[in-house]
């Protein structure tokens, strides 16, 4: 494997991570991301830093049934590499118990590099995972085809692994084994290698811990790989990451650390950092800074009884705003644009209801001017009494 | 991180969002709560209250509010069975046959911290009419800080003095849009209180209006 080969590959990974940070939410959501990586290779043929651009764009789609998720990077740098990658994914939650999800995707990819020939690599996963609300489990594998020049190596990895969540705080450790043919990149890496063996066997331990704020995340990764079979090879790497949400549409995500050889996708290990800006374009944005917003609600009393409950709520256009209530069962009430607000209006008998907003997928409020109860759920609700 | 964990943490993140939409679809239509194991207890508690002759539709509300606010199985169930022990509770208070409406008001005072024996004076004030409103608004005083008995005080004595359910709940209303003024709870009630106690009848007027009337006067 070229070493030029080896930097756009590792380059491509970055980018098609740098979206992993996305939070839960049942919207469709298109995001681009452009940004720059500077990197560099690892191993006793290291060259000097390499300068990249990086330009992602990320589709997701979640249905009643199933999740889809797609990503397309280009990476160039100039006079080195330009190069085009795709991944597609899915995740469908088991209908006897909904803890249960099965999810698989392939990636695919194709360069052209100049003075450093074509090639590609495609690989394919399938996991099973058991995800509950403070912690989870899964167990997967995957195979791996990388060729170039028309050298070609295969490689396949097996893993498992459990997370916990204590409050903002998640932590995970998984363990992989990965087999490959594929000995240039053990040797990129400056790992000792059987010439004579036809496959090695390499283990990995990983601890990972993160904090979530909101948007906002900071994670810390580390990796000790540990050659099992035909290399003595010995390594760790530590790396972090991060998002800065800066406002509805925009966020800053950023990587620096190492990363250590992954066969299955043939990509070398090195050092790197970047840097980039998401943009959110979906039908409504992704989640953003502001997870509150003012909503006051006001009692219009209606000649002979009854009236109409009015609840509005100061917030821009690429807010997501709920507010429902016992009257409509919980499910959300249409909201319409008055005079820089939005508002919800609906028409009550007289009688005791309650109702709550939130913005943005955070927690549910009282509006402002109602009584406040607690709810039953570890948050509250505004009471009103419709005379 | 490997490509496909990066890739299968995010999909994964993603189905925790939808699982309750999800839910929706392949679940019974009634109770769209992702864990089948909760779902089931749910049901099951539901049913219990029902065997027990209590309403369901308040409990089925509660389980709606629960998927909507996205809680967990466990704290659906929690809530609805807690909601179930107070339905209870207030049908013994309010006894002895109290309406759907009185139930859910009995057992909405006693969330917000109304007093057991509160509920019981206020059905002995009203034995033979609908207390639901005079309830819903001590349990708006009260969770807007009026103390208990200070709010009571007053609901009642609009009630023996032959307050209408509808001037009861105008007083709330009114409290209510005082306090969106700036005026202290208890303070606002007071002074709403007096207002409808000035608009009705003196006890001996009642008596010329009703002479064949025994206790309460019925609302207008």
């Amino acid at each position: 494997m070229s070493r030029r080969a080896a930097l756009w590959l590792l380059v491509l990974a970055v980018a098609q991570g740098l979206p992993r940070r996305a939070t839960a939410q049942a919207l469709p959501d298109l995001r681009i991301e452009a940004g720059y990586a500077r990197v560099r290779q690892a191993g006793p043929d290291a060259g000097p830093d390499t300068d990249a651009a990086l330009i992602g764009v990320l589709w997701r789609r979640p249905t009643e049934s199933w999740t889809f998720l797609a990503n397309a990077n280009v990476t160039y740098g100039r006079n080195d590499l330009a190069a085009a990658q795709g991944v597609a994914a899915f995740s469908v939650p088991w209908r006897i118990d909904e803890r249960l999800r099965t999810e698989g995707g392939i990636a695919g990819a194709q360069f052209s590099l100049r003075g450093a020939g074509a090639g590609g690599n495609t690989n394919g996963f399938v996991r099973q995972h058991l995800v509950t609300a403070a912690g989870g489990a899964w167990l997967g594998g995957g195979i791996g085809r990388t060729s170039r020049d028309s050298r070609t190596s295969f490689s396949n990895v097996s893993d498992l692994g459990i997370w916990g969540r204590h409050r903002f705080l998640y932590g995970s450790v998984s363990f992989a084994r990965q087999e490959s043919s594929d000995f240039v990149l053990l040797t990129a890496a400056g790992a000792p290698s059987d010439p004579s063996a036809s496959r090695y066997v390499i283990d990995d331990l990983e601890f990972v811990v993160e904090a979530r704020g909101g948007p906002h995340s900071l994670a810390l990764s580390w990796v000790s790989r540990r050659g099992i079979s035909a290399t003595t090879m010995r390594a760790v790497a530590f790396s972090t990451s991060g998002i800065l949400q800066l406002t509805d549409r925009f966020a800053l995500t950023a990587t620096a650390g190492r990363q250590l050889a992954d066969a299955m996708r043939g990509l070398p290990q090195a050092d790197l950092a970047t840097a980039a800006l998401r943009v959110s374009l979906g039908p409504k944005p992704l989640p953003v800074m502001q997870r509150s917003a003012i909503a006051r609600a006001s009692i219009e009393p209606r000649p002979g009884g009854g009236g109409d409950l009015v609840v509005r709520v100061f917030a821009s256009d690429t807010m997501l705003i709920e507010v429902a209530g016992d009257f409509s069962e919980w499910k959300p009430l249409p909201l319409h644009r008055e005079e820089g607000f939005l508002v919800a209006r609906v028409r009550l008998q007289p009688g005791k209801y309650r109702v709550a907003v939130r913005a943005n997928l955070g927690p549910w409020r009282a509006p402002r001017n109602l009584a406040r109860v607690r709810d039953d759920f570890g948050g509250e609700a505004g009471l009103l009494v419709i005379p | 991180m490997s490509m496909n964990r990066v890739v299968s943490s995010l999909v994964a993140l993603a189905l925790a969002g939808v699982s309750a939409s999800a839910a929706f679809a392949q679940g019974p239509a009634v109770l769209p709560i992702a864990d089948v194991k909760a779902r089931q207890a749910v049901e099951r508690e539901i049913s219990r209250a029902a065997a027990k002759g209590l309403p369901t539709q308040p409990l089925i509300s509660k389980a709606m509010e629960g998927v909507t606010k996205q809680a967990s199985g466990e704290r659906i169930h929690s809530a609805v069975a807690s909601q179930a022990r107070r339905l209870e509770q207030a049908r013994d208070l309010l006894a002895p046959s109290p309406t759907v409406a009185e139930l859910v008001a009995g057992a909405d005072a006693l969330v917000v911290g109304v007093p057991a024996s509160m509920l019981k004076q206020i059905r002995a004030a009203w034995p033979r009419q609908s207390v639901a409103m005079p309830l819903d608004v001590l349990t708006e005083l009260v969770a807007r800080g009026v103390p208990a008995k200070h709010a009571l005080k007053q609901i009642t004595t609009l009630m023996v003095a032959g307050a209408t359910p509808t001037q009861i709940a105008g007083v709330g209303a009114s409290v209510q849009s005082d306090v969106a003024s700036g005026l202290a709870p208890d303070a606002a009630l007071e002074v709403r209180a007096r207002g409808v106690m000035s608009l009705l009848p003196s006890p001996a007027a009642q008596a010329l209006l009703a002479p064949s009337s025994r206790g309460p006067r019925a609302p207008r």
